[in-house]
């Protein structure tokens, strides 16, 4: 594994973590201007990667010693637009069965306490070819020192291919520790083409990982689905180029706002 | 006791489903083919659709429900299946004619599916869901789906002649609003809506859990919201009763809302059953 794999996520959320008792984890994000969307709000995107992170870590650790855990879906609704943040990440267990781990992760504005995104998070139990990891427990993680601001899309790396799909490269700094793309990555991704395919903001995504993106680039391509009241919906695909398959399939609502994003 | 329980569910899979039944008086019927694909059709009747003419989130999570299950059954053999989760995102509504599904599978590993199923009536898309299973060792008490499906490939339907709903779903289900500003509704398991593991059935869930939604988003809203989006995440069966909601309304904008409703089987200590995500807009056009 290479020194830097996944160093990324960590230093790009500014997301420490700690175990506060069992089947629980509490994370901050204190820093978040660099996660702002065109609203003012943190971006979706950056959110879920929040939730992938303190919710797959919640999951993990429940599942110990039996195995360590990988996403295989995140259900989330945005429930505010507003500028929030510093923010405040709460993981709790759901159920715990022999092959996954379900838990729910509440994401609010850690200064009045409003949710800002509610959400549950699956996960599969596998066993990793050197064993389950090892942790000093009560788990405390902490980000990188060494930290460049940068927005969403540069962190990603997406680019545009046409006008309902992105593209970025693999780099080993978005891996996760199993060497495949985060998952929070996947989602930010998500994010990032349902901006460029309507102009709005996302506010709603269910994500259904299929297959590991091993290989890249990776793409992103958004269908419309229908336009109602709250925005529009869209079909999203990941594939791998790479490796030449669907690696997700997201269902995504985008809220039309009044300031365009600077995406569009 | 496990010999009682045994035969108990030999029992209930022998005689299911029964003659009344939602599965029969919805009068869904299915096509099936050897691939990993199929498709079914409900009719648009009155007793499941809202004020505005429009088939109910709930009614399309039990078509979902029924073909996701059904295929994923069949994908998975010799092995079993239990539903993780579902997801329905409703985009315009379905008024006349048949709601059609069409499923297919997106990923079928070691221990886990994900199907996908998209929603059409009259030629127009009208919907997409998603659901997950978990692949479980088989039990002697499952269905063996190569008994089930023996002769049943091409159309087929559990609807008798008698088959139809005499009453809307919610009433046929037992739903009862206890407190409708809090969303807080009851309902027992009646052997009209149990799957065929004596359970309430995966897509009554949405029924029950956007009932409970809904009730709570048109109070605080003043406005005749209805569900549109429903996030499923399934945690145990409801096999005892009441079952009984709880709600919090996330979030209100303009013309819909956000709420979260956990279902609870009373009779089994208040186990929680599902965590639901609700969105309920003004009427689809």
């Amino acid at each position: 594994m290479p020194a830097n794999m996944g160093t990324d996520i960590m230093r790009f959320a500014r997301l420490e973590m700690a175990e506060v008792e069992e089947f629980h984890v509490e994370g901050f994000a204190r820093t978040v201007d660099h996660l702002r969307g065109p609203s003012g709000a943190v971006r979706a995107g950056a959110l879920m990667t929040m939730l992938d992170s303190a919710g797959g870590v919640c999951g993990g650790l429940a599942s110990l010693p039996d195995g360590w855990v990988v996403t295989t879906n995140m259900f989330a609704r945005r429930v505010s637009l507003e500028p929030t943040g510093p923010l405040k990440i709460d993981a709790r267990i759901l159920r715990k069965g022999r092959n996954s781990v379900v838990a729910t992760v509440e994401i609010g504005d850690a200064a009045s306490g409003h949710l800002v995104l509610d959400g549950v998070l699956t996960s599969a139990i596998l066993v990793p070819e050197d064993g389950p990891p090892v942790w000093e427990r009560p788990m405390r993680m902490v980000p990188p020192d060494d930290f460049v601001p940068m927005a969403i899309d540069e962190w990603v790396g997406a680019s545009v291919v046409d006008a309902t799909t992105l593209e970025m490269p693999m780099r080993d700094t978005l891996r996760n520790p199993w060497g495949i793309l985060h998952g929070g990555v996947t989602a930010a991704l998500v994010d990032l083409v349902t901006e460029h395919a309507t102009g709005g903001v996302c506010t709603d995504m269910v994500l259904h990982y299929l297959a590991p993106n091993r290989v890249g680039p990776v793409t992103a391509h958004a269908e419309v689905l229908g336009e109602r009241s709250d925005g529009t919906v869209l079909r999203v695909e990941v594939r791998d180029l790479g490796a030449d398959r669907v690696t997700a399939v997201a269902i995504a609502t985008a809220a039309v706002v009044s300031e365009p994003p600077s995406w569009a | 006791v496990r010999l009682r329980r045994y035969l108990r569910c030999v029992r209930t899979l022998m005689d299911y489903p029964p003659a009344r039944h939602l599965l029969r008086d919805l009068r869904l019927h299915f096509e099936h083919d050897d691939g990993p694909r199929s498709r079914a059709w409900m009719p648009v009747v009155p007793e499941i659709c809202d004020d505005d003419g429009a088939v109910r989130a709930g009614a399309l999570a039990i078509l979902v429900d029924v073909i996701g299950g059904g295929l994923a059954a069949r994908v998975a053999q010799p092995d079993w299946i239990a539903t993780a989760d579902l997801s329905l995102h409703c985009t315009a509504p379905a008024t006349r004619g048949e709601v059609e599904a069409r499923g297919r599978v997106l990923r079928s590993g070691r221990t886990t599916q994900v199907l996908e199923v998209t929603l059409h009536c009259e030629s127009a898309r009208v919907g997409i869901a998603t659901m997950s299973f978990s692949v479980l060792p088989r039990r002697a008490s499952n269905p063996d789906m190569e008994d089930v499906n023996a002769g049943t490939s091409g159309p087929s339907t559990m609807a008798l002649p008698e088959s139809r709903l005499d009453a809307p779903l919610e009433a046929l289900a037992g739903i009862e609003v206890i407190d409708a500003a809090q969303g807080i509704v009851e309902l027992p398991v009646r052997e009209w809506a149990m799957n065929s593991m004596g359970a309430l059935q995966g897509g009554v869930v949405g029924v029950v859990v956007g009932a409970a939604a809904e009730a709570a988003l048109r109070a605080a809203s003043g406005e005749p919201l209805v569900v549109t989006d429903l996030q499923l995440t399934y945690l145990s069966f409801g096999k005892v009763g009441p079952l009984r909601t709880r709600t919090d309304v996330l979030a209100l904008g303009d013309g819909h809302g956000t709420a979260r409703v956990t279902l609870t089987d009373d009779g089994a200590e208040a186990r929680r059953m599902t965590s639901a995500r609700v969105i309920a807009s003004k009427a689809l056009s």
